[in-house]
């Protein structure tokens, strides 16, 4: 057996034959359909060449709808077939082929396009109010059979949102403080206002900085984890089996992650604010000569006790709001790896973004207090 | 004695296999010629699904060798690799549709990787592929998570069509479908076998498709394949697995006749 082939043969009467051979398919790893095309383009056009099929060895369905789309969809009289190449030929020629539909531009698909969207973020928006308040008839559901809390689950929501968060805040938190202060450093020498440095440290820091800081680092880690866990457990059918096993999926499996993160985040907010000052403190001493012990002395008294409550509040808020962005998007997978990847990338865009919205508006909202 | 060599499709030499201390497959040997249609059977954890994946080059074995066409896959450069790996077809148990892809799309995916054909002609073969698996041309804009188990499985069947291979491997092919599915399902492996000119190698826990499948059984039961034979020649071998396992396949047998 060989590969693809064809000669050109002109018999008494000038009649011009093309007489394949060989294996007309794709099990002969040799063929180049495209070539084949290419360099029998020539005969295709010509009405009047004979083509004889009987020496091909074998053909398939690719090499036969090759030579059909260069006959333009039909077998002609002057092609020679093997008895069984003919039904190959009938049955390409039979099928249904539905037209393919041909894009064409429509000046309104931009409208179309931002009412879709308009349409899609209501979606959302309801979906969501609907997540909130299923969590509150779960809560309500608690209150009164609290021997029904999820304790394990919690408590590994806490462990995995939480406690294995701790060295990459500190880790961030430190650096961030470092080179703020260090930047901070140069500028108020110049008007020979470095004690100011404890001022602007602590309020960026505890005020701002350390819960958006811990609100982006958590939105990025767990945030992401539970938006892909859920779609998993939606894709394998895992929520399902724990409904028919009677068992609420809102309190089993959104629930403590949604009490989890919340609850940890304040302390993940302390812990980064922390190591942000301590970073801070560093720099400080380092480029002004600001001893550690007067650093810390100082802070207090320069900011307010008020601005920790602020802070803390804020994580609060921070951790609560991007469970709930994650639990959503989670909820929303279908079971395709596309939408896998797209709530994914939804989800932590979005808490990220609803953070920063939030921390706005709770700027303004205290704009009077602790400064 | 040389002509025979050239009919063996696939052979399996001496394969071991071990993962830490648990020993999979020991000394293990099969041969699968042109045009025959091959069952794996044996019990559960015996290393059926194991030694398809160490054939289909997912996996390799501790030691010996397996030759797909006369070639051993791990010896190949990339590209020798690909035309080899293009001479098979594996349907998976699950199917394994590409999920973000229509069902057009996934039968149409090697087609467009050869990069010789026009989308015309690729639309065409992908239609004459639904055909073979009689699928309707509707069907085609599905996405996966909208077909029936059985649809799955032949579009499944489409895609490891779609190059034109010479061997078939079927990994469960009828797990999962009811029991008048599954019967048409085998009838279009037959049917295929036939019109294409198909090797094909199936594992199996089914005894009715087996029965109405197989030319030839090859057992696998103590780390070895312990026999490769036709079904009627099973019932002269005294091993407790097979002894077993003929009851049900002697049954069958009975009321195809």
């Amino acid at each position: 057996m060989g590969a693809a082939s064809f000669n050109i043969d002109q018999d008494a009467q000038g009649r011009k034959f093309i007489r394949l051979a060989g294996q007309w398919s794709l099990r002969a790893i040799e063929n180049d359909f495209g070539e084949l095309k290419n360099s029998l383009s020539p005969f295709f056009s010509d009405p009047f060449v004979h083509w004889d099929l009987q020496q091909v060895e074998q053909l398939d369905a690719a090499g036969a709808a090759i030579l059909l789309s260069g006959w333009g969809n039909k077998v002609s009289t002057l092609v020679t077939l093997q008895p069984e190449q003919v039904e190959l030929f009938d049955t390409l020629l039979n099928l249904s082929t539905s037209p393919i539909n041909k894009l064409q531009y429509d000046w309104l698909s931009p409208l179309e396009g931002l009412g879709l969207r308009l349409l899609a973020f209501i979606q959302h928006l309801k979906d969501f109010i609907q997540l909130l308040g299923l969590l509150l008839i779960e809560v309500g559901y608690l209150i009164k059979r609290p021997q029904d809390f999820p304790w394990r689950e919690f408590s590994a929501n806490v462990y995995k949102s939480g406690v294995t968060a701790l060295p990459v805040t500190a880790l961030l938190g430190f650096m961030i403080g470092v080179a703020m202060a260090y930047l901070m450093a140069r500028q108020l020498r110049v008007f020979g206002a470095d004690i100011f440095i404890v001022n602007i440290m602590g309020l960026a820091i505890i005020r701002e900085l350390g819960p958006v800081l811990m609100a982006v680092l958590v939105a990025g880690r767990s945030g992401s984890a539970m938006t892909a866990q859920i779609g998993v457990m939606r894709v394998t059918e895992e929520i399902d089996a724990l409904t028919t096993m009677g068992i609420s999926r809102i309190l089993r499996v959104i629930l403590p992650k949604v009490l989890g993160l919340t609850f940890i985040a304040p302390f993940l907010v302390l812990w980064t604010s922390f190591w942000a000052i301590s970073g801070g403190a560093l720099s400080s001493n380092i480029e002004l000569g600001i001893g550690f012990k007067f650093f810390f002395d100082y802070l207090p008294s320069v900011v307010l006790p008020v601005n920790l409550t602020l802070s803390l509040i804020k994580g609060v808020l921070f951790g609560f709001v991007v469970t709930l962005v994650a639990c959503h998007f989670g909820l929303r997978i279908k079971p395709n790896t596309e939408s896998l990847s797209t709530s994914t990338t939804s989800s932590v865009v979005t808490s990220i973004v609803s953070v920063i919205l939030v921390d706005a508006w709770f700027a303004i909202a205290t704009r009077d207090i602790g400064v | 004695m040389k002509n025979r060599d050239a009919d063996i499709v696939l052979e399996v030499r001496n394969v071991s296999t071990q993962y830490g201390n648990v020993v999979i497959h020991k000394n293990l040997n099969l041969q699968v010629r042109r045009g025959e249609i091959v069952a794996l059977v044996g019990g559960s954890g015996s290393g059926k699904t194991t030694l398809l994946r160490h054939i289909v080059g997912l996996t390799e074995p501790t030691s010996g060798s397996i030759l797909l066409f006369g070639k051993d896959l791990h010896s190949l450069d990339r590209i020798e690799k690909q035309h080899l790996m293009n001479r098979f077809g594996m349907l998976f148990q699950q199917g394994a549709l590409f999920s973000a892809l229509s069902v057009f799309d996934n039968i149409a995916f090697l087609l467009r990787e050869l990069k010789q054909f026009d989308e015309p002609t690729i639309r065409k073969l992908v239609m004459h592929k639904l055909a073979l698996v009689e699928l309707e041309p509707q069907h085609a804009d599905l996405l996966p998570a909208q077909l029936s188990g059985g649809m799955v499985k032949r579009v499944g069947l489409a895609r490891a069509l779609a190059l034109e291979p010479e061997l078939l491997m079927l990994d469960e092919p009828t797990a999962g479908l009811d029991p008048d599915r599954s019967k048409k399902f085998v009838e279009l492996i037959k049917h295929l076998k036939q019109s294409l000119g198909l090797t094909v190698l199936f594992v199996t826990h089914d005894l009715d498709t087996l029965v109405s499948l197989a030319d030839r059984v090859a057992v696998l039961a103590d780390k070895r394949i312990i026999t490769a034979c036709s079904l009627q020649e099973l019932a002269s071998i005294e091993h407790p697995f097979i002894v077993n396992f003929f009851h049900g396949v002697s049954n069958r047998l009975e009321k195809a006749k």
